[in-house]
């Protein structure tokens, strides 16, 4: 079993250290699926109070890395699958944060534990060497008959779906209405417009989003398509994003869920997705 | 989306509702508030008890749009309306109001400024008007001491006051010390600030006799952020110890808002 991958663009290393950011706000132990063309993390939906949603990142290997290498554990798996601390993975790419970072390693080793090594080469101003910053993150080796509860989510079958340009009037609207009520319903019409619904004893909050993107349409007599999701869950995805100002699509799953998509780069896509409660 | 604005009996527009909103805020200490809206204008007001009343007045000057049929008034809930208004967190929005008739909900549209194609609607819900109760400082003129004194700094002598005090005691007289308020705590333990007529603080000081009374701190706490969003306070008092409190609020567009309270005095204050 092997795995190692080379990153030498600060942009990159920037993006993936917001995307591993973004997962540690929203839970503490993170999936990581390593394929031969790409990687994989996810955050499952947590059940206790934080409620965060199921997220999950598959970057393509070529985007981010000019050398990647895995080699599964036998020669007819296509995947290494590990669980890790989300903060821990953090933690240890918060060194890409800063300047001066020349390039960045990921490893997978075994000193007396397997771990994933991440190996940052800084430059500091002091001096003309540069400095390795190393951390180790603990990992669990998911052995394959385990697999079948580690697959990476499938994206729901939206009806419609529209791109919001920008996510910050959204962002601070949605965190404003968790307030008001404890489900949000999103109502998405073919016209590109885009209602957020806050029903409450008291007051009716009604955000309108106009002019937006038709993404991709079924082939659906309905020109409308609606969902309400739990406003907590929807509230904790947006409070998690690292990512500054995004492309946002939002995909509606009449009755059954709200996919969230930002494209970080062509193959580099963050998603989410938000159960339909009654509303 | 609008339906006929003809339908509505009262129609308003706001260009920024910061002003609004800081208002709204510094008079949300009951939950219910009665709204009423004529051709003199917006009235918001929030009772607690029988012995605080706020009032929050916009005359039609301080809107950009401003109609109005007849009197209207009804009940609503401050702190959905605060919500409402807060939507937008800090981004500078523009407010529209409207309203149908007895017992539809009082709609606030918010446009922000920096994306045209969003817009936020609430619709609050309004319930029957109970009649605020009327506090008369119209008393003969010789009766009343008039204070006014510039809003910032007021806010800062309530802001260095004793925290836990219980008591405040408010003396206005035309000789020394002019204007006292002194706080009294627990044990007794007493704080007090002066300020002579002739301090800069002071934009007018019409004082013809000396009275004292005494009000609970709480309740001349309820007025705190009221008084850090004033740029100017009058103070007035009678011979009852009956305490006004008229604040005005500049706009961006210096449109004024105007906010008053009335707190009733301690019993044991009076002399």
């Amino acid at each position: 079993m092997k795995f190692r991958a080379l990153m030498q663009d600060p942009l990159y290393m920037r993006e993936l250290q917001n995307i591993i950011a973004t997962l540690a706000k929203l839970a503490k132990d993170c999936i990581m699926i390593l394929g031969a063309q790409q990687m994989h993390f996810i955050v499952n939906e947590d059940q206790s109070s934080t409620s965060s949603p199921l997220v999950w990142v598959s970057i393509a290997a070529r985007d981010y890395f000019p050398e990647y290498k895995m080699e599964a554990a036998r020669a007819d798996q296509e995947y290494i699958v590990l669980t890790m601390s989300s903060a821990n993975l953090g933690r240890a790419l918060s060194v890409l944060r800063g300047g001066g970072v020349n390039s960045c390693k990921l490893k997978l080793q075994r000193i007396q534990f397997p771990c994933i090594t991440v190996i940052a080469s800084v430059l500091s101003t002091s001096s003309t060497e540069a400095r390795e910053v190393v951390h180790d993150v603990p990992v669990t080796i998911i052995p394959a008959s385990d697999w079948p509860t580690y697959v990476v989510p499938r994206v729901p079958a939206s009806q419609l779906a529209l791109s919001l340009p920008s996510l910050r009037l959204l962002r601070s609207l949605i965190d404003k209405l968790k307030n008001v009520s404890p489900s949000l319903e999103f109502q998405a019409s073919y016209d590109g417009e885009l209602n957020v619904v806050a029903t409450s004893e008291m007051s009716t909050v009604t955000s309108r989003f106009r002019r937006l993107l038709p993404r991709f349409l079924s082939a659906d007599e309905d020109r409308e398509a609606s969902c309400s999701v739990d406003s907590r869950k929807a509230s904790a995805f947006f409070g998690a994003l690292q990512l500054a100002n995004e492309e946002l699509t939002i995909g509606i799953d009449r009755e059954h869920s709200i996919h969230l998509q930002i494209d970080v780069r062509e193959d580099v896509v963050l998603h989410s997705i938000l159960p339909a409660v009654c509303a | 989306m609008e339906d006929h604005l003809e339908d509505y009996k009262f129609v308003s527009r706001l260009d920024h509702v910061k002003t609004f909103n800081a208002a709204i805020k510094s008079i949300c200490f009951n939950d219910y508030a009665m709204l009423q809206v004529s051709d003199e204008g917006l009235r918001i007001t929030v009772e607690q008890g029988r012995s605080i009343q706020a009032t929050l007045f916009m005359p039609p000057a301080a809107f950009t749009e401003f109609h109005v049929q007849d009197f209207q008034s009804f009940g609503l809930k401050m702190n959905a309306l605060s919500e409402c208004l807060n939507l937008f967190g800090t981004a500078d929005c523009s407010v529209r109001m409207l309203y149908k008739d007895q017992g539809d909900p009082l709609k606030i549209i918010l446009y922000p400024y920096d994306d045209e194609d969003v817009s936020t609607e609430c619709a609050i819900k309004t319930m029957d008007s109970e009649e605020p109760i009327e506090y008369d400082l119209n008393l003969k003129d010789s009766d009343l001491n008039t204070i006014f004194v510039r809003g910032p700094n007021l806010s800062k002598i309530f802001h260095e006051l004793e925290k836990s005090a219980e008591e405040f005691e408010f003396i206005t007289s035309p000789d020394r010390p002019h204007f006292k308020i002194t706080t009294i705590g627990i044990m007794q333990a007493v704080f007090s600030v002066e300020v002579a007529k002739t301090s800069p603080m002071m934009m007018m000081f019409n004082c013809p006799q000396t009275l004292v009374a005494r009000y609970k701190s709480q309740q001349i706490r309820l007025t705190n952020k009221a008084m850090q969003a004033a740029t100017k306070v009058s103070i007035k008092t009678n011979t009852l110890g009956l305490l006004e409190l008229h604040l005005v609020m500049q706009g961006e567009g210096q449109e004024e808002i105007f906010v008053q309270f009335y707190v009733v005095p301690l019993l044991n204050g009076i002399d």
